[in-house]
């Protein structure tokens, strides 16, 4: 196993030493044709933006508006990332519809994703029975302090940036 | 005082100068890792050099520990494949295809021939992904940088592909119990083909870049040679096992899924270069490897008909009491998932072990190192291409 080159004659030695070089300058002359005619593949990433497939996992947005409550999502989530309180409706208050006919019967007081924890692995967008909880295309929510990757999906701001990260 | 020599494993005490064996002279402990950039991870290994010659080598796991096993003790059965992805987070199709299909053994799902057909094509994909990868830094661990960007490059198209089909490039989450989540419609597939073709020439000319280089092949050859006993012995698979010449293949030997049906060969190391069982023989398994895959896909893009995708599944897993091991041929080597059920009253699994083939290869580590130099151990370890998320789970 010892690193030993046999070299039983000068020859032999020469012959591995100009092998070595020959073998070197044809995979250098693979390289040296890259200097034309190839397309760059890189990308200069904050000016020039990827347009990323239809199906990309990047953070969660539920649309509060539809969501019907079921926790469903919470159960499936594999991490627990997903905080969801409800309260009963108030009795004789007119029933909410949910974009695609079913009623709401629950208020919603509380849906926030801890995004620090969330592994991206859409379970909860495949359970959600409104389809109001999907994956956006936003991935640049870096933040300073742990606390600040929950996002509350039913703060006064959420319409700002809601723009932002819906898929179009 | 400690015999330098008394390390289990250590060559024997060369007999050079009388007068100098009465000197006193230690062996130099160096630690490689876990923050070098030869090791493939967080591999630290321990190793007693003495001067340039590694005399033994100790690997020390456990840098990547994320207690996956016990973790999934507590999780439904569909919440266990985002855990199985990151085993080996560079073939997270070939780990939760392996984990699904002990799901489905015991559940006794059928699944759709189209979906079976996508999981193959998906799995050799990842293959050819799994082996660029271990191409692209073994070339980078011997000191050759262009190769690296030349295999991320194709490489980069599969996870291209993976993206669009799956929405992740990475931790798919893309083969389901029952089935796989997304269809592949004709434009993709159109794509594969098409990237298959570009491909094959590709591989040529990581061949007339590398395998063929004389410097790469003084490198590798020779070096780090384990027998086919030894590799038995320690329970060695995949390539390492391929390479030291001895022809195991599961997909061959025990067909799962519908491999059965496919024509290709099984690669084994035949010491074109070197002796069989040594570094170059292990990589040139893998590339080799890389041609049976595009031979694999293009069957199956032969074969695919459309059809459905999912199968029967409950909508709440429980499975039977009673447990299960499957094994299945991962790009590293065979990965074993040992589930064992409680009952149909839990949702959860009881226990959960996973047999990893990195593990193995990364205890024979000892048994490879000694009597190398430093640079050539770094040749070892890149060429048994160990994964530590596997490693250490």
């Amino acid at each position: 196993m010892s690193y030993v080159v046999p070299h039983n004659s000068v020859k032999q030695y020469f012959g591995a030493l100009f092998d070595a070089v020959r073998t070197t300058v044809v995979g250098m002359w693979i390289t040296f044709r890259y200097v034309w005619g190839v397309k760059t593949v890189s990308i200069e990433y904050p000016e020039v933006r990827e347009v990323l497939p239809e199906r990309a996992r990047m953070r969660l947005f539920n649309d509060a508006q539809n969501c019907i409550s079921c926790t469903q999502c919470a159960m499936a989530c594999p991490v627990d990332c997903i905080y969801i309180a409800s309260e009963k409706m108030p009795e004789g208050s007119e029933v909410k519809k949910t974009s695609n006919g079913q009623s709401i019967r629950l208020h919603l007081t509380q849906f926030t994703i801890d995004t620090a924890l969330c592994c991206y692995c859409g379970l909860c967008t495949t359970v959600c029975p409104t389809e109001c909880l999907t994956h956006s295309h936003d991935y640049e929510f870096a933040q300073y302090t742990v606390d600040g990757m929950k996002y509350d999906y039913l703060a006064p701001d959420v319409r700002a940036w809601r723009d932002r990260i819906v898929k179009t | 005082m400690m015999n330098k020599w008394d390390i289990p494993g250590s060559v024997e005490k060369p007999t050079v100068n009388k007068d100098t064996e009465t000197l006193r002279s230690d062996l130099l402990t160096l630690n490689m890792g876990p923050q070098h950039p030869a090791t493939h991870g967080v591999l630290r290994v321990e190793i007693k050099t003495d001067s340039e010659v590694v005399a033994a080598a100790i690997p020390h796991l456990g840098y990547l520990h994320r207690c996956m096993e016990k973790h999934c003790e507590n999780l439904d059965y569909r919440g266990i494949i985002p855990f199985v992805d990151r085993l080996d987070y560079l073939a997270s199709m070939s780990m939760e295809w392996t984990y699904v299909a002990a799901v489905e053994k015991m559940l006794g799902t059928e699944v759709p021939r189209r979906a079976e057909l996508l999981r193959i094509m998906t799995v050799e994909l990842q293959r050819i992904a799994s082996h660029l990868m271990a191409f692209g830094t073994y070339a980078l661990d011997l000191g050759a940088f262009t190769p690296f960007l030349y295999a991320f490059d194709e490489r980069e198209k599969i996870l291209r592909l993976f993206e669009e089909v799956s929405g992740a490039r990475l931790l798919y989450n893309y083969i389901w119990i029952g089935g796989v989540w997304n269809d592949w419609d004709d434009a993709q597939l159109t794509r594969v083909s098409e990237f298959l073709d570009a491909f094959e020439p590709e591989t040529r000319k990581y061949h007339t870049l590398v395998s063929t280089n004389k410097i790469f092949i003084e490198r590798t050859a020779n070096v780090g040679v384990v027998s086919v006993q030894d590799c038995l012995d320690y329970g060695a698979t995949g390539p390492v096992l391929r390479g030291s010449g001895f022809k195991w293949d599961l997909r061959k030997n025990q067909p799962y899924g519908l491999y059965s049906e496919f024509d290709f060969d099984v690669q084994v190391g035949d010491g074109e270069h070197g002796v069989v069982g040594d570094c170059w023989n292990r990589y040139i398994v893998r590339m080799r490897e890389v041609g049976e895959s595009i031979k694999i896909i293009r069957q199956v893009l032969e074969k695919l008909e459309p059809g459905s995708i999912m199968g029967k599944v409950p909508k709440i897993i429980k499975l039977p009491k009673g447990e299960v091991y499957m094994r299945q041929e991962c790009p590293r080597g065979e990965l074993g998932i040992h589930l064992i059920s409680e009952g149909t009253d839990s949702k959860e699994p009881y226990r959960l072990k996973v047999k990893s083939p990195c593990f193995t290869h990364t205890s024979m580590l000892p048994l490879m190192a000694p009597g190398q130099m430093v640079a050539d151990f770094v040749a070892t370890i890149g060429s048994i291409d160990i994964v530590l998320g596997e490693v250490d789970r």
